[in-house]
């Protein structure tokens, strides 16, 4: 039991950071579904699942062969890919070239990246419905029409007022308030989906998280000011031997932040699925030691509340984590962006007076 | 041992997280009983630096998972 539940954790951490090539391919082998699918529930697959069955998603490998020379190939699903008899899938179910040579880059459409896609696109489409409005007037000259717009105004004040303007120089945040909304609504979206039956919880991926933090890390470093890398390279007002400390800080400081970003994001939104598999596993347990008695008192008693009852947490959780995301976002790039006029007292003592 | 060094680990994190959490949560009833009408801005610096404290308690629950799977 121990070395199962090691051999799955080892197996979903290491998978979760590697690429989809590795994970993405069902063992063609292993057709009887077994009784709890928990890998299926958290990992990343080649196909979407839906209440009438499974659609498959397209494979494209950029691969070189056996004689070092490249290709690329796209195919319908796994199945085609493997029909093509340019690939076969191996042991570990994952999908490799059969005649030597190995993938380069595989660029395959997953259930993750699928979701992902979906978010983005509502998003896309409901911004450009209510700010179609917004052109039109509605909303400018008269009041927002509609529990629609008006739950969408909210949102996007909330952002604005709140997270934006709270935490970014006055003089800049406008700038960033279309990248904070659209990363708060997108991230929202995807860890929500997590909570609907067939679907698959992007963030959940550590790929998927660390692609945002990897993009909120190069909005803050291009919103730097130079005081902001001023404070990285050369830290103003300390004695100089220090700064052979601070500079490696600073610069690990970075790259922490970002990294932060995607951690918290998958822990929260994987700890949530484990949790729901781990009550819910508790019926077979049960079931396995006190006859079927055990396990039906366990579903109705225990883990079937205690599992509602995690529902309702997790949606708190998926708006908190996509609002602490974004709020984090917009304190890093204020921190960024800063021009640090008080940070010398001296100037500061001046540019007071001056303004007087 | 490795498994008895990740289970210490994560108590002990769990200890600290939990500490830090809870000073915070203090400090922030505290100013808000003190001054209710910044109870607004008080709630936000108290979410913020909780996330700071959950982000390094996450760090070390990943380092305590990573001692079992290579320990």
């Amino acid at each position: 039991m121990v070395q199962t539940l090691r051999l799955l954790f080892l197996t979903l951490l290491f998978l979760s950071v590697s690429t989809p090539n590795t994970l993405a391919a069902d063992p063609s082998g292993a057709e009887e579904e077994p009784v709890i699918d928990v890998m299926g529930t958290v990992l990343d697959h080649d196909y979407l699942k839906t209440p009438f069955g499974k659609i498959y998603l397209p494979r494209i490998f950029y691969w070189e062969d056996a004689s070092g020379q490249t290709h690329l190939n796209a195919y319908g699903s796994t199945k085609k890919a493997e029909q093509s008899e340019l690939f076969e899938l191996a042991e570990s179910g994952a999908i490799v070239p059969s005649g030597g040579g190995h993938i380069l880059i595989d660029m395959s459409i997953t259930s993750h990246l699928a979701f992902v896609w979906f978010s983005v696109i509502i998003v896309m489409i409901v911004t450009f419905i209510v700010a179609g409005k917004y052109k039109r007037g509605v909303g400018k000259e008269t009041e927002p029409k509609g529990a629609f717009q008006n739950i969408f105004e909210i949102l996007f004040e909330f952002i604005r007022d709140h997270v934006a303007k709270d935490n970014i120089p006055d003089h800049k945040y406008k700038r960033y308030v279309p990248y904070l909304f659209a990363v708060f609504t997108s991230i929202a979206l995807m860890n929500l989906f997590g909570l609907l039956p067939w679907a698959a919880t992007a963030t959940a991926d550590l790929t998927v998280t660390a692609t945002l933090a990897a993009i909120s890390f190069f909005v803050i470093q291009f919103s730097g000011t130079k005081d902001h890398w001023a404070h990285v390279f050369w830290f103003p007002g300390v004695p100089g031997w220090s700064r052979i400390i601070l500079t490696p800080v600073e610069i690990l400081g970075l790259f922490t932040k970002p990294f932060a970003l995607a951690i918290r994001l998958f822990a929260n939104m994987l700890s949530g699925k484990m949790m729901i598999i781990a009550i819910l596993g508790l019926i077979f347990i049960f079931a396995d030691l006190f006859g079927p008695v055990g396990g039906y008192g366990m579903a109705g008693f225990l883990a079937v509340p205690l599992t509602a009852a995690i529902y309702f947490l997790k949606a708190f959780v998926a708006l908190l984590q996509a609002y602490v995301f974004t709020i984090l976002t917009a304190v890093f790039i204020g921190m960024a962006a800063e021009d640090h006029e008080h940070d010398e007292e001296g100037y500061h003592v001046e540019h007071v007076a001056e303004a007087e | 041992m490795g498994l008895l060094a990740a289970g210490i680990g994560a108590g002990i994190v769990a200890i600290a997280a939990g500490l830090g959490i809870g000073m915070i949560g203090k400090a922030a009833t505290e100013s808000i009983a003190r001054q209710p009408e910044a109870s607004g801005d008080i709630r936000g610096a108290m979410l913020l630096t909780s996330v700071f404290i959950e982000g390094v308690a996450l760090f070390c629950a990943v380092i305590c998972a990573l001692i079992i799977f290579l320990g």
